[in-house]
């Protein structure tokens, strides 16, 4: 795998300079662990209909050694080619990357996915493959998953889909969900959109999510509620998917007013509960823009958040200022304020100071950031990155 | 004067002064007056004239066109310096820039009625560009946009980086909504974001991309923001599962592992009473149920002989299922198996 995506992403650099073949590069250097990161990412279309796209990385450094591997990692994030015909009535992925069919949580994968749409506006979706397994876990022999999804759009006001999903990890029943999906829109400014995955295996609600907004004018009122069972997210294998039976649930509701043109105000008033314990989950937020495009903006936020023991408040505050010669200075400051502090601290500062430069195809960036936790008492870091393009952007 | 007053008065000052920041004035500047000119009986292509000769240009009227009824302006710089709302100019080159678009190729179909497309014309130059709703008002059943094909329209979205704020929300809290809202819309999103896209997050062998980190720019989007990592403890364990939605369990104790951190560098990190004799003094029964991600966070795997030890069938720690639990799997079958030996139930 790791040669194909070498191969394709050499391929896609040869040939990066001619459109529509794409290739980005990304470094990034950090002192905090200290670590070095390399992203090479490559996309393009050979003919219409026909595109392929990869992400490969290389790491090294004391931060991201895992266990008594030493030495540098590496790996495929994304490396696939997708076909589709001329008026996508089908379309199919080849390779690894993330499935995420209706209200099935995403998977990676090394496999294949496709799409077709039938009479009627009604699309079929499948997914197969081997799921990716990150390198924290152990090596195993025989793990496989496959997932569909059936879904109706109703003009153009709405859709609904049923899937389902099937996973096996080393022969043994991991994951077995059904979950639907649907979103209308209701007139031009009002819509609604929700989920529901249930665990067949250890029967009961994983996850439901409920949106619905309505835009009025300068005004977006956004109302939702969330509930996730963490034993159903779990592997089914794992002994803690059969002793957890309470969810966390979260509802509230998210103002975005645009009280000017370039000032945005975030109100966000909602609740989360886990068992018994309830508490108020809080956002107000400004950004205002310093010029029509917003390159120069200034934003302040405050928050309260957390359940019982592990509630905080919070404040925060960012600035980015464009300067001349292709220049921006960005600086962010975050207080912490947990309730508790049992021996951690009683205020947990966080700072960034940044300078980014970005000219062409090139774009570079440094920053300085300091701060104090529960780990550090005190604690500095330098990060710097840079980054290239070849081709369209 | 009461102190209400005061107050008024100085936010009223206050606004005023702030007025040319927030956008609201600039010295000179302000909308055009379209309205005042259709009601004077001035056709839209008696200043634009160069709409319909297919020129790639802005078809803004220029001085020319303006002193030809304005005999006498007031003021020697070029009319559109102070004549249009900040940012319009900026919005309509961009549209230029991005767009495959022919104003005579729809001429026909609008029979010269600008405002069919230009609805909000009369409200001011925030409206200048058509929203994208207006467009579909006419190609509703296009096949091009049953089948997401953006091309048709847009050049380059990824270029363009306008979020598609007329037809969706990608403001508000887009983070926490848009797992919602790309369940049922994982097309639309598809058309504008690439595989590595949704990859850059939901991808497992990355911790974080570069160009997802983005730490030069504090408005990027992103779950770990700011001081995550001083914060994570108490966020994970306020939202439970939020965090195996995307890491595997054991991502939990690779890390502090590494970071020196674990219970093998530094000893239990429970507190006393964790496990007991007494119901009272038992506290890990109740965080489990809670929070069972955190535990197979450092006890999943073998670690969980740990917690076998005690409630298997016939162990002191009692039937550790919640009420009205039911499974479809066979006792045969992991982990059913670890506490349920050949013959129990």
């Amino acid at each position: 795998m790791k040669r194909a995506a070498a191969l394709t992403v050499a391929l896609a650099a040869h040939a990066g300079h001619a459109d529509p073949l794409r290739l980005r590069a990304d470094a990034l250097a950090t002192t905090a662990s200290p670590a070095g990161l390399l992203v090479l990412d490559a996309s393009g279309e050979a003919r219409p209909g026909l595109s392929a796209e990869a992400v490969v990385w290389l790491a090294g450094g004391a931060g991201l050694d895992n266990g008594a591997d030493h030495g540098t990692h590496g790996d495929v994030l994304v490396i696939a080619v997708d076909a589709r015909t001329p008026g996508g009535v089908a379309a199919a992925r080849l390779g690894r990357f993330v499935t995420a069919l209706g209200a099935l949580r995403p998977e990676h994968i090394d496999g294949a996915s496709a799409r077709v749409r039938l009479p009627a506006r009604i699309d079929v979706e499948g997914a197969a493959g081997l799921p990716v397994s990150p390198d924290v876990m152990p090596g195993r022999t025989w793990d496989w998953l496959v997932a569909a999804r059936v879904s109706r759009r109703f003009s153009d006001w709405g859709s609904l889909g049923v899937a389902y999903e099937l996973r096996r990890d080393d022969g043994a029943l991991v994951t077995e969900e059904v979950a639907v999906d649907a979103g209308v829109a209701i007139g031009r400014s009002s819509d609604v959109a929700a989920r529901v995955a249930y665990d067949t295996v250890n029967r009961g609600l994983a996850e439901v999510a409920l949106s619905a907004s309505r835009r009025i004018r300068q005004v977006r009122v956004e109302l939702y509620a969330s509930h996730l069972a963490a034993s159903h997210v779990l592997p089914a294998t794992s002994l803690f998917s059969v002793i957890g039976d309470v969810a966390a649930q979260r509802a509230g509701t998210v103002i975005t007013w645009a009280a000017a043109p370039r000032l945005d105000v975030i109100g966000d008033a909602g609740a989360r509960r886990i068992d018994r314990d309830v508490a108020p989950e809080l956002v107000l937020r400004t950004r205002l823009k310093l010029d029509d495009r917003g390159a120069s903006a200034l934003s302040a936020e405050l928050r309260r958040s957390g359940v019982g023991h592990e509630a905080w408040t919070g404040a925060r505050g960012a600035a980015r200022i464009r300067l001349p010669r292709s220049l921006t200075a960005s600086a962010e400051l975050e207080l912490v304020r947990p309730d508790e502090a049992r021996g951690r601290g009683a205020l947990w500062p966080w700072a960034l100071a940044a300078l980014g430069f970005a000219h062409g195809d090139w774009q570079s960036a440094l920053a300085v950031e300091a701060s104090a936790s529960p780990e550090y008492r005190s604690r500095f870091d330098a990060l710097f990155q840079l980054s290239r393009r070849w081709g369209a952007p | 004067m009461t102190l209400g007053r005061s107050c008024a008065l100085v936010a009223l000052c206050g606004l005023v002064a702030c007025a040319g920041v927030l956008g609201l004035s600039r010295p000179g500047q302000g909308a055009f007056p379209h309205r005042r000119h259709v009601i004077a009986g001035v056709s839209c292509t008696r200043c634009h004239a160069a709409v319909g000769d297919g020129s790639p240009a802005l078809h803004l009227p220029d001085d020319a066109t303006c002193t030809s009824c304005h005999k006498k302006p007031h003021d020697p710089r070029p009319c559109l310096t102070c004549h249009v709302a900040p940012g319009a100019l900026a919005a309509l080159a961009e549209a230029k820039d991005h767009l495959n678009f022919d104003h005579r190729r729809h001429e026909d179909a609008t029979r010269g009625n600008c405002m069919r497309c230009h609805t909000g014309i009369a409200d001011g130059d925030d409206h200048l560009r058509p929203v994208m709703a207006n467009c579909f008002g006419c190609h509703a059943s296009d096949a091009r946009r049953d089948a997401r094909a953006c091309s048709a329209c847009h050049k380059n979205l990824a270029e363009e980086g306008s979020l598609p704020a007329s037809h969706l929300a990608h403001d508000g809290d887009w983070l926490r909504e848009h797992g919602t809202r790309a369940a049922s819309s994982g097309d639309v999103c598809a058309s504008c974001h690439q595989a590595s896209f949704c990859a850059s997050c939901h991808g497992v062998t990355v911790p974080a991309l570069p160009a997802t980190r983005r730490f030069a720019d504090p408005f990027a989007a992103s779950v770990h923001r700011a001081g995550f990592a001083a914060r994570h403890s108490l966020e994970a364990r306020s939202a439970p599962g939020a965090c195996t939605t995307c890491h595997a369990p054991a991502r939990c104790i690779a890390c502090h592992t590494e970071r020196g951190i674990a219970e093998s560098v530094r000893g239990s990190p429970h507190p006393v009473g964790w496990v007991g004799i007494t119901a009272s003094s038992n506290l890990h029964g109740r965080e489990a149920r809670r929070d069972p991600a955190s535990c197979a966070g450092c006890h999943g795997g073998a670690g969980e002989r740990l917690c076998v030890s005690c409630h298997a069938v016939g162990g002191v720690g009692g039937n550790p299922h919640p009420p009205g639990w039911s499974s479809s799997r066979p006792l045969s079958a992991l982990p059913c198996r670890l506490c349920h030996p050949a013959g129990t139930r």
